[in-house]
């Protein structure tokens, strides 16, 4: 799958989970958005590691040797 | 200071508004509402009294009579504990005990405790006379049967030798011994018991000090006795020691003084000797019986004070606490009322009202408290409405320094960014599941534990347990990413993107794999495991996610700088120090990052290192190899340009428009001053200091701006340089995690043999847990923190504040005074 799938299944994960929180724990508008700002950086902060990891391997530089034993 | 907010409030980003109050409260419901107000704890006193000393103020005595019961209940537990009592954990329920009568009772109690320890000491110590007397009975006859035995024989000798033998003289025996004290001369005795380890000093002195003119005898007494003075064990013997003459006596009398030997009456006669030792022993089982009862009855004393003593306890406790609010009260003039001043939330103005209605009226007072709000510039506690789960997170930040009034609270983010950062460096998705299946114990039996009283460590660790959570549920996201289980790739999410280059795999290890399906979806690709070019991938992937996000997160910083600003209305420093902050790092590491990203996505040779670097040295180079898009010269030069604009515009502008405003605000005051008369007269003149303008040195000023411009510029460099810690201490993970694996497990399993491999897996299960889960644990921890507290908070916290203490009587009962 590509980049921009995996980013747009991530913003829908983000989604997803805000809105759970927003049914189930639903507590006045300055908790509601304390939750929305978790939710928000816990997926950037997700999205942005998978992205760095993703990015690095797509056009490689280096390919792995193997070892000689096998 | 409110602003105008275009947007909501957010929970936990700002300290609640705190207001300045004053309680007008009448004596006689003071009591009470100083009670309720420490149930709804949500009150901070100032003290009002601060420059009197405890004895002069108003209820110096009753904290007297306080600290008395206290200590009449610390003596009771004490003698509680001797007796090997617990008290029962303290049930809420029960009698409401008034505070005098408890005073009278626990006086009662302590006078009945004394003295029936007194009498039992008194009676322990008859007892154990009593029974060394017997022993003197029993064992002193025998040295004189011996003795006159020894005599009659010898005198017998004598007249046999002198050849009267005579038939009647068996029968005669009697009657000799009977005359014989009459015919002899006149032997005094003292019989007694002295310490066996003194006993050869004690003969051999008394031998010196009559002159040998003393018959010395000691038995030996097989258990040790109880001494009646020190009431220990000791070995004695019983001696007897025959004298002739009154100095002598005196003399061995007070030898035996002096060397504590207890002396006891020994009477002559046989018949004598039986009834004292029957009287003795009836005395012994009497005082016995006495003893026994006098101790059942302490103990059932001490089993119903036990049953309420936790009550009690916490009852002292907290009218001591209510004591000392009610001291940091003034009085007033009229000594009719107390007048109290102190910070409270916003939000808790409708409770605390409710609750002095609620003395009010219990007390049966006529007047009513009266609740006001003051104005002041005195900088307020700061307050955060946490719960469990965000309290620990709190705590983390306050450690560092507690928030100003009303600052940005970089909490919000930790919540999220310390777990995460602690899983970049911790990333293993096998230790990440371990870690939780621990945690998830502490959190299911959250509420047994905390009941309980844990040791130091496992108190901190129960304290974090929503932490650590946080920390294992990332660690396992990240753990999927490095794709490392225990060290160990697995192919999850599709297959490899590597293999070989033709189907006889002749070159796999001489120019390696080749790339022949799409990226690996999620994550490290499993075929980099064991590689020989595994090490050089993973650390440039590791560094340049650290430069990544640490660029990020110090972004993220100045960003929360610039929220501050707009909060407090400071547009100097939106203009002043937030642009230039912000155009600074990004046109030097946001512009690295730009670079690797570009990199990444076309693949290019560039080598990033040698194009920082001669950006600075010389940027109007061609780039020639190294050039990874057009323009990249003329953008190189602009952000050069910006970067060396943006330091003069952090340092200059600023103290001087700060000293232009000072002066203004100055001038605008000796107008302002004749409008000051109409404010409340209630008052009070507490705030010294706060009224008066602070004073304007341009030079303190601008030394300090020089000083932050500096730290904010080469923390820009060394801040960004410190993130790659991310990759370091991910590196020493992974790579601990696979010598465990592969010189311990391997090792053992290749040996086919089940005894080496059970030892192999406990020296695994342990190396695992002890180095990799709690040490590398404690380390990631500790890193991550550092990050937050240095390089995050550095761009925009303060953290001067102090915190808000309200008076509450939910810590008294943890304290052990």
């Amino acid at each position: 799958m590509g980049f921009l799938v995996t980013t747009l299944i991530f913003l829908v994960v983000g989604i997803i989970a805000s809105l759970c929180t927003r049914i189930c724990c639903n507590r006045g508008p300055s908790a509601n958005l304390l939750h929305l700002t978790l939710i928000i950086t816990a997926t950037v902060c997700c999205w942005m590691m998978w992205a760095i990891v993703y990015l690095s391997q797509m056009k490689p530089l280096i390919v792995p040797i193997l070892n000689e034993s096998e | 200071m409110t602003a105008a907010r275009c947007w909501p409030s957010m929970d936990m980003l700002r300290s609640e508004p705190m207001q300045l109050v004053q309680l007008i409260i009448p004596i006689e419901s003071a009591h009470r509402a100083i009670s309720y107000l420490g149930d709804l704890g949500l009150f901070q006193f100032k003290d009002l009294n601060a420059e009197k000393s405890p004895f002069q103020r108003t209820y110096a005595t009753q904290i007297k009579r306080c600290g008395e019961m206290a200590r009449k209940l610390r003596f009771l537990r004490d003698q509680m504990k001797r007796t090997g009592f617990l008290s029962s954990s303290w049930s809420p329920m029960g009698t409401n005990v008034n505070l005098d009568e408890l005073e009278v009772k626990l006086g009662e109690y302590e006078a009945e405790l004394l003295e029936m320890n007194t009498n039992t000491e008194k009676l322990q110590r008859s007892y154990n006379e009593l029974l060394e007397y017997k022993l003197v009975l029993e064992k002193a006859s025998q040295v004189f049967y011996s003795a006159e035995h020894n005599a009659i024989a010898q005198h017998r000798e004598v007249e046999q030798a002198l050849g009267e033998g005579s038939i009647d003289s068996p029968l005669l025996l009697e009657q000799e011994m009977s005359s014989e004290p009459s015919k002899q001369v006149k032997l005094g005795f003292v019989s007694g018991l002295v310490a066996r380890e003194k006993s050869m000093t004690f003969e051999r002195i008394l031998f010196r000090s009559t002159r040998g003119n003393v018959y010395h005898r000691q038995v030996v007494v097989e258990e040790p006795v109880t001494d009646p003075v020190s009431g220990d064990k000791v070995e004695k013997n019983v001696f007897v020691v025959f004298y002739s003459g009154e100095r002598a006596k005196n003399k061995i009398l007070k030898i035996c003084d002096a060397f504590g030997a207890n002396r006891y009456p020994f009477p002559d006669d046989i018949g004598k000797q039986y009834q004292m030792i029957t009287e003795v022993s009836g005395k012994l089982s009497e005082l016995k019986t006495t003893i026994d009862i006098g101790q059942l009855h302490r103990a059932t004393l001490l089993q119903s004070i036990g049953y309420e003593f936790e009550q009690w306890n916490l009852l002292v406790k907290k009218e001591k606490s209510i004591y000392h609010t009610l001291n940091m009260l003034s009085l007033d003039v009229t000594k009719k009322c107390l007048v109290g001043e102190g910070w409270c939330p916003t939000f808790a103005t409708n409770q605390i009202q409710n609750v002095l209605n609620r003395a009010t009226v219990d007390s049966n007072s006529q007047v009513g408290a009266i609740f006001q709000v003051l104005h002041t510039k005195d900088s307020p506690p700061t307050y955060f409405r946490t719960n469990k789960f965000t309290s620990a997170f709190q705590e983390i930040v306050d450690a560092y320094g507690v928030a100003k009034y009303q600052e940005a609270n970089p909490g919000v983010y930790t919540i999220v960014t310390f777990p995460f950062l602690f899983a970049v460096m911790f990333g293993d998705w096998g230790h990440g599941i371990c870690l939780f299946l621990a945690t998830l114990y502490f959190i299911l039996r959250e509420k047994k534990l905390s009941n309980q009283k844990l040791g130091d460590i496992m108190e901190m660790a129960f304290g974090g347990r929503y932490v650590i959570m946080m920390m294992a549920l990332f660690s396992i996201y990240t753990g999927l990413i490095y794709n490392e289980f225990f060290s160990v790739p697995f192919e999850l999410f599709g297959r490899s993107a590597y293999d070989c280059r033709d189907s006889t795999c002749r070159e796999a290890s001489t120019l390696g794999l080749i790339k022949v399906r799409h990226t690996y979806p999620f994550g490290v690709d499993p075929k980099w495991h064991g590689t020989r070019s595994e090490l050089p991938f993973l650390n440039s992937l590791k560094m340049k996610m650290s430069i990544l996000l640490g660029v990020v997160q110090m972004n993220l910083g100045i960003i929360l700088s610039y929220y501050n600003a707009k909060f407090f209305r400071n547009d100097l420093n939106v203009w002043y120090q937030f642009v230039p902050q912000m155009i600074f790092l990004n046109s030097l590491f946001g512009y690295l990052s730009l670079l690797i990203i570009v990199k990444w996505c076309t693949g290019s040779q560039a080598d990033l290192y040698h194009v920082m670097i001669y950006m600075f040295l010389s940027p109007t180079d061609d780039l020639g190899e190294n050039q990874l898009f057009m323009g990249q010269k003329f953008l190189q030069i602009a952000l050069l340009l910006a970067a060396l604009v943006a330091v003069p515009w952090m340092l200059f502008p600023k103290p001087f428009l700060l000293k232009k405003q000072h002066e203004e605000r100055h001038r605008g005051q000796a107008y302002a001053l004749l409008d000051s008369t109409e404010d409340d007269s209630f008052e009070l003149e507490e705030h010294k200091g706060s009224r008066g303008h602070e004073e304007f040195e341009f030079s303190e000023v601008f030394v300090h701006q020089v000083i932050h411009t500096i730290e904010f510029v080469l923390g820009a460099v060394s801040n960004t340089a410190s993130y790659l810690r991310l990759w370091a201490l991910s590196l020493a993970h992974s790579e601990l995690s696979s010598v465990f694996y592969e010189k311990v497990l391997l090792l053992a399993w290749g040996f086919n043999n089940i005894f080496i491999l059970i030892i192999g897996i406990v020296v695994f299960i342990c190396a695992t847990v002890g180095v990799l889960l709690l040490m590398e644990t404690l380390s990631a921890f500790l890193h991550a923190l550092r990050l937050h507290w240095v390089e995050f908070q550095s761009k925009f916290y303060e953290g001067d504040g102090y915190k808000f203490s309200p008076f509450s009587f939910v810590s008294i009962g943890d304290d052990e005074e």
